[in-house]
């Protein structure tokens, strides 16, 4: 092999060499961009489920339905109500639906403690019973 | 806290009741079961009805030293204090003048004579006295050989020592709880962690409502009194378990029934039966914590305490 036709493979290498690096900076930049593109998407629909109040994780998910279920009455109303306000208006109730349950079962447990409380403290105030000594 | 448990059975010939609050209902439920079976247990191997009981086969047995219980020497312990305490007026080893006087069997299915009709049958007041013959002085303990020593024929009546000292036992296995009451049949002990006053009724023992009422957080109570236990005597004159220790014979000394406050339900037995049996001129001498007499036209006395059960129960 001559001088020249040295030269002109070395120029074809340098060529081919270029041109693989710059498709391999094309897919790096898409990798990117598509990944970036991805998590806006995503976090996009989380805001907007979360702006719009339908949270998954405060939804009528098994595990809270059974709290609702378990504790009773005021529970058993507020679901009651929700389900009359969802016959009467569904979307514009629609939030209500899922966010008012939660509330009603916050604010019961604190009845339930203050009540626990309560029966606490009468136990405590509540005098011993009295007993009577008689001959023996 | 939860709320106090409450239980009721007969025992000692009549209803004893425990009542305790412990840290929840279940606690105090398994407290209240266990001094149940206590003091059903010691009912049994106390009493002196059964021909079974370890008090029966002491007082039947030939030996001057007989091997016992620890429950056992501590009654007989307790006789002894009785008697000291008293000066003779609470003597135990009077059980054959009892038995004279027909009281030998348990008359928990009878209903006892009225104490009026009890009262029509004495004429005239006198106060007991110790008897001469002293036998509780006589009775000796020995824990490191377990055994209690007395004369052969030197019986031992539990009565209401027994009652007084089981409320005592039985209160000691249920101290750390917050409250407790153990009442074996008028001997009460009271006492509990959380400090709680509690409401001891005076019965009337002419049938009416309480005459009195006592408040204590921690202490003992008892009553003794001629009313409860009575029948028609040989020979026709009412009779009832109080005997004056002199004669032997039940005693009339004018009053019905005394109840006595007391760092332990045995010193409570103790004084109310000393008051009883010293008479209305002494009966408040008798009555160190304070207490309550009802004399025999119904008339009710109440004894301001000369020493504060504080200290007393600080020394105890």
């Amino acid at each position: 092999m001559d001088s020249i036709e040295k030269q002109q493979h070395k120029r074809e290498a340098q060529r081919r060499l270029r041109a693989q690096r710059q498709r391999a900076g094309q897919l790096r930049g898409r990798v990117v961009a598509i990944s970036l593109l991805a998590f806006a998407l995503l976090w996009g629909v989380v805001f907007v489920q979360m702006a719009t109040g339908n949270d998954p994780v405060l939804g009528n998910s098994p595990s809270t339905a059974a709290v609702a279920s378990h504790r009773g009455e005021p529970a058993r109303r507020n679901r009651a109500g929700a389900t009359e306000a969802e016959a009467i208006e569904p979307e514009a109730v629609e939030p209500e639906v899922e966010v008012e349950p939660v509330e009603a079962e916050l604010i019961e447990a604190e009845a339930a403690e203050a009540e626990a409380i309560e029966a606490e403290a009468e136990a405590f105030e509540a005098e011993p019973a009295p007993v009577t000594t008689s001959q023996s | 806290m939860s709320a106090e448990v409450h239980r009721s059975f007969d025992c000692f010939g009549g209803t004893a009741s425990v009542h305790v609050r412990a840290a929840s209902i279940e606690e105090g439920e398994r407290a209240v079961v266990q001094a149940r079976s206590h003091l059903l247990e010691a009912h049994r191997r106390l009493s002196r009805f059964r021909g079974d009981s370890e008090l029966t086969r002491l007082n039947l047995d030939p030996r001057r030293e007989v091997p016992a219980t620890p429950l056992m020497r501590r009654l007989a312990a307790a006789v002894v204090v009785a008697g000291s305490r008293s000066g003779g007026l609470v003597d135990a080893t009077l059980l054959a003048g009892i038995v004279r006087a027909g009281y030998r069997h348990s008359f928990d299915d009878q209903t006892p004579l009225a104490l009026s009709e009890v009262l029509s049958g004495f004429s005239e007041r006198a106060p007991g006295r110790p008897s001469s013959a002293r036998r509780w002085r006589a009775i000796s303990v020995d824990d490191e050989a377990g055994t209690v020593t007395r004369p052969p024929g030197v019986m031992i009546d539990s009565g209401g020592i027994g009652k007084g000292l089981l409320a005592d036992l039985v209160a000691a296995i249920l101290r750390d709880h917050p409250t407790y009451a153990v009442d074996c049949c008028g001997d009460i002990s009271i006492g509990g962690s959380a400090g709680r006053e509690r409401t001891v009724l005076v019965d009337d023992p002419f049938g009416g409502d309480p005459v009195h009422e006592l408040s204590l957080s921690r202490g003992a109570v008892a009553t003794s009194g001629i009313g409860r236990r009575c029948w028609p005597g040989p020979d026709g004159r009412p009779a009832h378990h109080i005997l004056d220790p002199r004669t032997g014979r039940p005693a009339f000394t004018g009053i019905v029934q005394a109840s006595a406050v007391a760092p332990s339900a045995l010193l409570a037995e103790v004084y109310a039966k000393a008051a009883l049996l010293s008479g209305p001129e002494h009966a408040a001498e008798r009555l160190p914590h304070g207490g309550v007499l009802v004399d025999d036209s119904g008339e009710v006395e109440v004894i301001a305490a000369a020493r504060p059960l504080s200290e007393a129960l600080v020394r105890s």
